[in-house]
């Protein structure tokens, strides 16, 4: 399966998957986009659990947490670590997943529920680490993901974001 | 009175070999969740227990906490069913500071099937404390008696069948030649 990739863009891309406006509370408005593809399909797009993307999805409250391009940690640093098992504790979301670049890089976090209750991302544990943007997305792109089992903080496979909770089935 | 006690032994299917149902409950935060969906493709602890107000269960739990340390690096997954309402399994799971997934069977759809009804508490009507280890297909590896507190597994023996498992069922336990 190919990964999934999420980037903002300023317009809507005609070949991604699924895309959503932004713009309320955003300094600057613009799209939400995911493809699944093998390579990154447009400069600065980052990995995201696929479980994540829905186009039939409704709008929803994102908190966003995008590292400045060209700035990263690595996954395992700890801090990291301790950013997961506070989303792990933390009261549940509809949308979550860390995103990732190459095999070993760490470059932020979508989390997202779905209504109108915003307050239910004020405390974004991965907002800790670079800094948080909150937007009003429309409809088009996140679904719903499984809260994560736990008590899980690892990827499985290096190059995958978590939560995405399994390994590869194995080829035939 | 002996015999109205309830024992997991007793019930030969959560016996060593057999497969456990694929239970089907709301998890903490609400939503149905498969018990085969949580283990996805790693070894699972599966673990009832009688409910928030225990004061064996708030010990062992501490134990479990303890242990989550190391199961959260180790591809391992932790489940915990009783008959506590989803409320109240969130607000115990919070409070003992467990990141693992509970499950709430408030409405007992299990518990009888399971054969797992404490007799002895027409209180609560809770589930005996059992703890199972199950390979990801559902498979019990080992099962553990809770009734009695020193039935229940060791972090040392839950560690000792969670390395039988992985070494089972990865084919890479032993480091892959370069």
């Amino acid at each position: 399966m190919s990964p999934c990739w999420l980037a903002v863009c300023a317009t809507r891309p005609p070949d991604a998957l699924a895309a959503a406006d932004f713009g309320v509370e955003a300094r600057d408005g613009g799209v939400l986009a995911a493809w699944s593809a093998d390579d990154e399909p447009v400069p600065g797009a980052v990995k995201i659990d696929p479980r994540c993307i829905d186009p039939e999805g409704e709008g929803a409250w994102v908190s966003l947490v995008l590292a400045p391009r060209g700035t990263w940690l690595l996954f395992d640093d700890i801090a990291v670590s301790h950013a997961i098992r506070s989303a792990l504790a933390a009261p549940p979301v509809d949308v979550v997943s860390t995103l990732v670049t190459g095999d070993d890089r760490f470059v932020g976090a979508l989390t997202a529920v779905h209504g109108d209750d915003r307050t239910r991302l004020r405390h974004d544990p991965f907002g800790a680490l670079f800094p948080p943007r909150l937007l009003r997305i429309s409809a088009g792109l996140l679904g719903r993901t499984p809260t994560p089992v736990g008590p899980m903080t690892q990827r499985y496979g290096a190059a995958n974001p978590w939560p995405w909770d399994r390994f590869p089935e194995p080829a035939p | 009175m002996l015999d109205h006690q309830p024992r997991p032994d007793r019930n030969a299917d959560l016996a060593p070999g057999r497969h456990v149902p694929d239970l089907r409950l709301p998890d903490h935060v609400g939503n149905e969740r498969n018990l085969s969906e949580l283990a996805g493709g790693d070894p699972v602890l599966l673990h009832f227990y009688r409910g928030w107000w225990c004061p064996k269960e708030q010990a062992y739990f501490r134990k479990l906490v303890h242990l989550q340390d190391e199961a959260e690096v180790a591809y391992t997954r932790f489940i915990s069913v009783s008959v506590d309402s989803v409320e109240e399994a969130a607000a115990y799971r919070a409070g003992l500071g467990a990141r693992w997934t509970f499950l709430s069977d408030h409405e007992r759809r299990w518990v009888h099937e399971l054969g797992l009804l404490e007799t002895t508490d027409t209180t609560h009507d809770p589930y005996a404390p059992t703890v199972l280890v199950l390979t990801p297909d559902l498979r019990i590896h080992a099962a553990f008696n809770g009734y009695w507190f020193w039935g229940r597994p060791t972090n040392e023996e839950l560690r000792q069948a969670f390395r039988t498992i992985t070494r089972s069922i990865r084919p890479d336990w032993e480091v892959p030649a370069g």
